[in-house]
């Protein structure tokens, strides 16, 4: 008897010990998932909230801004994703109540609207509406990026985000504000110190943690789950754009010191150097859009960006990359519509590609394609007279927005890397004597293009 | 756990039979057995707590996560705001003043609040205001009362401060020369002892409450004519009151709010501050039908001038059509002041870093202020660009409104311009009429972005460069042939007196006479006859149904132009080039107009009022309108004074031989 007792508390030991140690596995599991997916906030979301509520309080929102005749639009990654699958059929249903709650029921922790910050004005009876109404709301304010530049201007700080909040649900309103260059702009969610860090779990916010720039959407007035909201007429094209929003501001203090030291070059050939270059980055900029190629600031050009926040006035040319995955064989004739001829033609699409194009007063615009590989990303240059081969080594990179001579462009984010990895550590120096084949110091000698096939990779006209 | 594992050496027939074996063997091995039974129930007991610390561990881990990523969402610039009111929960402040030939300061509790030494500046009596509850200052005045009327002006000032106001005076070199009774009753009245028998070169000091009590007064009288009373330095103690003994009881709007932080913090705007009654600081004035330029940003240009701010801002406040929306006002430099003038108004003001000096500096604050007026609106194809010391008129945005299109469609336009140089007083006659003309006016002009961003901004004079920015856009490289609309009457009036290009004495000749207009609503007349080929057609018009007066007589003497009224006349004066305005210059000396360069022509020709007739100038041979001229006329030469004779221009007229 007691033989077998002490057998069977073994084995309830081991039992214990297995479930102990499925429980950590499954902990493990859980913890992991968490940090990719939004387990945590679906779990607290079920916990705190029925699936009515969010609905009740967007419901409320509306209200409280169509009271106050404020334009808002639904920007909520996760509903308009759920609204992309079915934008046929919201599109095309009539006002009659929709039989099930299908997009505001999900339980989420926030929704997230934007707000056009030139179409209403900062007034402050919207907050004491929305106080009666019960909601609590947080304002975010930050300098205006509008007035940094190279002017040391310093004004009064504007709302970037402002959240509002009621019972367990909470309304983040992006504020976008125009900006030149024919885009759309919103500020970093930076609290300051007296702010309440657990008014929102503010690090779930799907916007905030950096600033984004977008297109001017086309809105389109929908009526989802029986509320009337305004979405982008292409909430896919939307959520792709968000995807890669992040926008960098130029580094205007930095460019302003850089200016203390070298003085800018004020002459005229200077200031026309200047003016053509410019429009020349608008005319490729837009045809490139229309043909719907994304491409960034390179060598010359996007050092002039990081390091004067300016077109390099002593650069002769603009300088464009383009990764090879993006190439399209409509780019020569697109370019020659736009009245830019093409001056030469380097390597081919599987090698070392390269375009040139003759712009106004010999203005050149230079693209370059990157090929990515595991661990770097290269571009390829062909000396005409010899055939010769050259690589160019840059460490891995993603592509961020920015503002550049007026016009909203793509630079590599890790554009210290780029730029270090073409000039060396010393580019904050200008040097006006710069070799493309020996000066950068990501250079490579490449070998030699076989004699056969040099009419198909070098080609010049 | 090994021992719990079967030894892999012995490898059983039968399971069964390898756990019977394995089972006997341990029973028949008590001691092992115990051992292992105990090592069993030790091993899941740490399990057990190796498994509560790892929940507590990655619970501790995810929390931390969060934290630390929610820092993401912390402003780098963690801007502790230190304490700026280390005085307010003080009850006595320390003052003092100290008055000399050639220095005076003023400490508040340790900080100096004014101190001046420099050489021949700051001359007179320095006043300051202190806030009676705060001790923070409020207003800053010299008052240089070795010269004439600047008395009046200390005590115009002195009766706008409020009641239970601290005030403190200091006189620097010399202060009674120009001091009379008046001001001396007023100083008296005040509690100065000593005020009425102030005297030359005395030097002295005085702490006082409007209204109140007095603090303190030091006196040191002047020996000699020739020589300086001694340096005095009064040390006093000043009592605080409440914050709510000094402020006045309005009603809690939103207005009374901004109005009640400005009140608190600034003396010197009379009546905004009153207790009973204030100035309204907002002023609704009626809406423009079809206002087409509602959306056009507004960028006023400011200094440290904060009174000058305060009455632009409220006179561009009431004007009709006005968008305080699209109002920016730049400050050149981090005053308060002007700031919280912009405040008091409810506007959005922006600071910037000074660059350069003298006219440099203007130039960099206008081309800073230009770029992030297009900055911020974007969409906007003009600026209205405005300065600090301008009355606007009531129809200034009505009059830009009927104007805008044609700087949108006639590419020979350069600007519009609220201002004519040569409208005075008595040349300036007709509301409704617009000029094309040659030159920039400024002062108060609408700049199409279009020209700014693709010509100015390039090519704006670098910080080194000692331009007036005024100067540089007339330049024939920048204006480039292209005209500016301007009215007959300006819809803006220059009142500073004080500013870096402009003086007393300088205002009286060329500015105070100007007309302004004053009447709402004016329709212009003819907008369409201002593009380029019209205003062509409307000028030969005008020259055909001119009268030619007679040049036989002085231009100078009124009866050159008959006592008509509503005629048209002209007449025609020598001009040999484009650039020959030698007889234009003596002419606009003697009808004291702008003639300190040329301004408001148009191919050589001048239009302005006379006797309420329109009176037109034809420069000849050099215009094109010099067909028009009778052959028997002779034009009008008059010579430039010889250098000796001084300013004051005597006209001569030298060929007026008639044939």
């Amino acid at each position: 008897m007691q033989k077998i007792n002490k057998n069977v508390v073994l084995a309830v030991l081991t039992l214990t010990s297995l479930v102990f140690l499925l429980f950590q596995l499954y902990y493990y599991k859980f913890y992991l998932s968490q940090k990719n997916g939004a387990v945590f906030s679906k779990v607290r979301g079920s916990q705190s909230g029925q699936d009515s509520t969010r609905w009740h309080v967007v419901r409320k929102f509306l209200a409280l801004i169509s009271s106050h005749n404020i334009p808002v639009y639904l920007i909520d990654p996760l509903i308009l994703g759920l609204v992309d699958k079915d934008i046929e059929q919201i599109k095309s249903s009539s006002d009659g109540p929709s039989p099930e709650c299908k997009y505001f029921c999900a339980p989420r922790d926030f929704t997230t609207f934007a707000l056009l910050d030139k179409t209403w004005k900062h007034e402050v009876g919207l907050f004491r509406t929305a106080e009666k109404m019960g909601f609590q709301w947080l304002k975010v304010l930050n300098k205006d990026p509008r007035l940094d530049g190279m002017d040391d201007l310093s004004g009064t700080e504007i709302p970037l985000h402002y959240i509002f909040k009621l019972a367990s649900h909470a309304i983040h309103l992006v504020v976008f504000y125009e900006r030149s260059g024919n885009y759309l702009w919103h500020g970093p969610l930076r609290l300051k110190q007296h702010m309440d860090r657990k008014f929102v779990p503010f690090r779930k916010l799907h916007f905030g943690r950096y600033p984004g720039a977008y297109e001017k959407p086309e809105l389109l007035l929908v009526s989802i789950d029986d509320l009337k909201v305004q979405i982008p007429k292409n909430p896919s094209s939307f959520l792709e754009e968000m995807s890669h929003s992040r926008f960098l501001e130029c580094r205007y203090r930095e460019a302003r010191a850089f200016f203390q030291l070298y003085p800018d070059d004020a002459s005229v050939d200077a200031v026309e150097f200047r003016k053509r270059a410019k429009s020349l980055l608008h005319l490729a900029a837009l045809t490139l859009n229309n043909l719907g190629v994304k491409f960034w600031l390179s060598s010359g050009t996007c050092l002039g960006w990081y390091r004067q926040c300016n077109v390099i006035p002593y650069s002769k040319d603009v300088d464009l990359g383009i990764f090879i995955r993006d190439y399209k064989a409509d780019i020569i004739p697109a370019f020659q519509k736009a009245g830019l001829p093409l001056k030469h033609k380097f390597g081919k699409v599987e090698d070392s590609l390269e375009l040139s194009f003759q712009g106004e007063d010999d203005v050149k615009l230079d693209i370059f394609f990157f090929y990515e590989e595991d661990d770097h990303i290269w571009n390829g240059g062909t000396q005409a007279k010899s055939g010769k081969k050259f690589r160019y080594l840059f460490p891995k990179f993603t592509l961020c927005w920015t503002e550049f001579v007026e016009l909203k462009v793509q630079v590599p984010c890790e554009t210290l890397q780029y730029v270090e990895a073409n000039y060396g550590p010393d580019w904050k120096v200008p040097v006006k004597t710069w070799d493309w084949k020996s000066s950068p110091p990501n250079v490579q000698y490449n070998g030699v293009w076989p004699v056969d096939e040099w009419d198909d990779v070098i080609q010049i006209y | 756990m090994d021992e719990w594992k079967p030894n892999p050496v012995i490898k059983p027939h039968k399971k069964r039979s390898w756990y019977l074996a394995w089972k006997y063997k341990l029973m028949n091995q008590r001691a092992l057995r115990k051992l292992c039974q105990t090592g069993a129930v030790l091993f899941l007991l740490v399990t057990v707590i190796v498994n509560i610390k790892l929940i507590l561990d990655t619970r501790r881990a995810a929390y931390e996560e969060e934290e630390e990523s929610a820092q993401d969402y912390d402003d780098e610039l963690l801007n502790v705001e230190a304490p700026r009111h280390p005085v307010s929960n003080k009850k006595v402040l320390d003052v003092e003043v100290y008055s000399s030939r050639s220095k005076v300061y003023v400490a508040v509790d340790g900080t100096t609040v004014l101190e001046d030494e420099a050489r021949e500046q700051g001359r007179g009596i320095h006043v300051i205001v202190l806030n009676q509850a705060t001790g923070h200052v409020m207003a800053k005045r010299v008052f240089d009362t070795y010269s004439p009327h600047e008395d009046e002006a200390m005590v115009l000032f002195l009766n706008m401060v409020a009641r239970g106001r601290i005030l403190i005076f200091t006189i620097k070199d010399e202060g009674s020369f120009h001091l009379k009774d008046t001001a001396k009753n007023v100083l008296k009245s005040l509690g100065s002892q000593v005020a009425p028998f102030l005297s030359w070169r005395d030097m002295w000091t005085f702490v006082g409450k409007k209204g109140g009590e007095v603090y303190g007064e030091k006196h040191a009288k002047s020996p000699a004519l020739s020589t300086w009373g001694d340096p005095v330095l009064l040390k006093t103690e000043v009592h605080l009151t409440s914050v709510e003994d000094a402020e006045c009881h309005w009603p809690d709007t939103e207005l009374n709010r901004r109005r009640r932080r400005f009140c608190s913090k600034v003396e010197g705007y009379g009546s905004v501050c009153s207790c009973k009654d204030p100035t309204p600081i907002e002023f609704n004035p009626d809406p423009l039908k079809d206002n087409k330029v509602f959306d056009v940003p507004v960028a006023v240009i400011a200094g440290n001038r904060p009174n000058y701010l305060y009455r632009m801002l409220r006179s561009l406040l009431s004007a009709q059509g006005v968008n305080p929306q699209m109002i920016m006002v730049f400050i050149d430099g981090y005053y308060e002041e002007p700031m919280d003038v912009v405040e008091l108004f409810g506007l959005s003001g922006i600071q910037h870093t000074p660059i350069s000096i003298k006219n440099a500096r203007v130039s960099q604050h206008y081309k800073a202020s230009l770029t992030a007026t297009f900055n911020l609106f974007p969409d906007a194809k003009f600026a209205v660009v405005l300065e600090e010391d301008l009355d606007i008129s009531v129809d200034f945005f009505s009059f830009l409104s009927q104007s805008i299109h044609l700087l949108e469609e006639d590419d020979s336009l350069y600007c519009i311009s609220a201002w004519n140089d040569q409208g005075y007083e008595h040349t300036a006659e007709d509301p409704s009429l617009l000029y094309r003309v040659e030159t920039m006016p400024g002062l108060g002009w609408v700049l199409r972005k279009s020209l700014y961003k693709d010509e100015l901004e390039p090519k704006w004079p670098t910080p080194e460069k000692l331009w007036d920015w005024d100067m540089w856009m007339r330049m024939p490289e920048q204006r480039k042939g292209r005209e500016c609309i301007i009215p007959d009457i300006s819809r803006s009036y220059h009142f500073g007196i004080v500013g870096l290009n402009m003086n007393g004495y300088f205002h009286e000749a060329y500015f105070k006479k100007h007309k302004f207009n004053t009447v709402p609503n004016v329709q212009l007349k003819n907008v369409e006859s201002l593009r380029k080929d019209a205003y062509e057609t409307e000028i030969h018009r005008l020259l055909r149904e001119a009268e030619v007066l007679d040049h036989s007589k002085n231009p100078c003497e009124d009866s050159f132009v008959p006592d008509a009224e509503g005629k048209v006349y002209v007449m025609f004066i020598k001009m040999e080039q484009e650039a020959d305005f030698t007889t234009w210059t003596q002419l606009a000396k003697c009808l004291h107009i702008w003639d300190l360069d040329v301004r408001g022509n148009h191919k050589g020709l001048w239009r302005l009022f006379r006797k309420k007739n329109h009176f037109l100038v034809v420069g000849v041979p050099a215009s094109p309108y010099s067909s028009k001229k009778p052959s028997s006329v002779t034009p009008i030469y008059m010579e430039p004074p010889a250098k000796e004779e001084g300013a004051v221009a005597v006209p001569a007229v030298a060929a007026a031989e008639q044939t």
